[in-house]
């Protein structure tokens, strides 16, 4: 990703406008008594549009608002999205991304892999309540959610962030026609 | 000039880890800090006109899940309503008891909360934890509304949970689903004493631990907080707040006392409004 200061920009309207939905919106419309999290999502898709560095750096500085904005203990949030986002980012550098179905399949794999990092960061803390079986449903139906969601959140991001993918820019510069004798 | 890449690749990698255990350990159990607080306060415009202009779409995805769910409740809330018309009966009689006892002890005969001198704030959430793991809400008043940390906040059903951190205009708030959240609570009309936790992960289900077993525990029994004072000490929330109602009560065999499972008569995952209780006696 090629990180202009109106690139820069951009990113950092995505992460604050995400970080708004999820507390606003997401987070607080239930389906089957669970809601989901675009934020592990939206992480994943810049680590897979940006490389390793843009998810890591994303995912860090998304889970410090987020951390910053509920008033919880900062940095666990940060720990598990920059994971993500590395993560996401480290397999497009290795891997090549040739089917539309990838980006949703690893946004889901990666968010059960992120909500499986929450708890293990809360249970690092000290968790001193009991712990309910149904967070194992939590975790599995928001991956399901984070699978459906990936579709217009990848798309969109890509499109969003087009000028700035290095892949994109390559392909719509060979894709100008050339005109001879000029 | 790969390596070159690779190698600052790992030190941006390292630095962040770092970073964050760094800010895990510093800020973990010492509240809110400076940062937070300044954040929140430039979030919070921000929140509350996202919240508002969200609120048709959070109705309209509401709107489905509770279609589903009403299916399922229907045949409950039946034999609920045939309880609750027989109780009714005799709450009148008690109502008309209650009344001519206050009177003869010349007692005020004002709600719970006039009596214990809180002044109810209302305000609007604007925000919420994606995690189960952190069960917590943003509102829209703060300090400059006259809210304090430990304040508590209540829904129109019953208890929410406790001012975690206030900023001039916003203020978090600690849900008694979540994990750090003790309430002590007792069961009516008996009047059994225990301390309510929640159970992490399930929001409709709370626990309230320390009950003797040799007491009568029932499904539908009212809980409500015990607001307990003691050698200078006293619970955060004032007594007789109603905070759900008992659905199981088993016995724990070594431990000689029993666990009584309620649900909590707020929508905790629902919340729209709620009152944040200001001015009341402090610790």
């Amino acid at each position: 990703m090629i990180v202009t200061p109106r690139i820069f920009a951009r990113l950092a309207a995505i992460a604050l406008l995400a970080v708004l939905l999820q507390l606003s919106f997401f987070s607080r419309v239930e389906l089957l008594g669970t809601s989901a999290d675009i934020l592990p999502i939206v992480v994943i898709a810049l680590g897979l549009l940006g490389g390793s560095m843009s998810g890591a750096v994303a995912g860090f500085s998304i889970g410090l608002l987020v951390d910053c904005l509920l008033v919880a203990p900062l940095g666990g949030s940060s720990l598990v999205l920059l994971g993500a986002g590395y993560l996401a980012g480290l397999f497009r550098e290795r891997f090549e991304i040739h089917s539309a179905l990838l980006p949703p399949l690893l946004c889901m794999g990666l968010t059960l892999s992120a909500e499986l990092g929450f708890a293990a960061v809360q249970l690092m803390l000290g968790v001193e309540a009991p712990i309910s079986t149904l967070v194992v449903r939590d975790m599995l139906l928001k991956s399901i959610f984070a699978f459906f969601l990936a579709w217009p959140i990848y798309f969109g991001l890509r499109r969003f962030l087009r000028p700035a993918l290095v892949e994109e820019s390559k392909v719509s510069r060979r894709r100008q026609p050339t005109v001879l004798g000029t | 000039m790969y390596r070159k890449q690779v190698r600052r690749r790992r030190a941006v990698l390292t630095l962040l880890v770092i970073g964050s255990f760094l800010l895990l350990t510093i800020t973990y159990g010492q509240g809110s800090g400076g940062l937070q607080r300044g954040v929140s306060t430039i979030f919070s415009p921000l929140q509350s006109v996202a919240d508002r202009a969200l609120k048709p779409a959070r109705d309209l995805a509401g709107w489905f899940d509770k279609t589903f769910e009403a299916r399922g409740e229907n045949s409950r809330l039946e034999e609920a309503l045939a309880d609750a018309r027989r109780k009714a009966v005799a709450g009148q009689e008690a109502l008309q008891e209650n009344a001519q006892m206050r009177k003869l002890l010349a007692l005020d005969s004002g709600p719970v909360l006039a009596e214990s001198g809180y002044e109810p704030v209302t305000a609007r959430v604007i925000a919420r934890s994606p995690t189960v793991w952190h069960s917590a809400v943003t509102v829209d008043v703060g300090s400059g509304d006259g809210v304090r940390v430990d304040d508590p906040v209540i829904s129109g059903d019953g208890l929410v949970g406790l001012v975690a951190s206030a900023q001039g205009g916003s203020a978090q708030v600690t849900l008694i689903t979540d994990h750090t959240s003790a309430v002590s609570a007792k069961i009516l009309p008996a009047g059994v004493q225990g301390v309510i936790r929640p159970e992490v992960g399930d929001p409709e289900d709370l626990v309230l631990d320390f009950i003797d077993s040799s007491r009568d525990v029932g499904g539908g029994q009212a809980v409500v907080t015990s607001g307990w004072r003691a050698q200078g000490l006293a619970s955060l929330f004032p007594p007789g707040l109603p905070v759900g109602e008992v659905t199981t009560a088993s016995i724990v065999e070594q431990a000689a006392s029993q666990q009584v499972h309620l649900r909590p008569y707020a929508d905790l995952a629902n919340l729209d409004l709620v009152q944040v209780l200001t001015g009341g006696p402090r610790r």
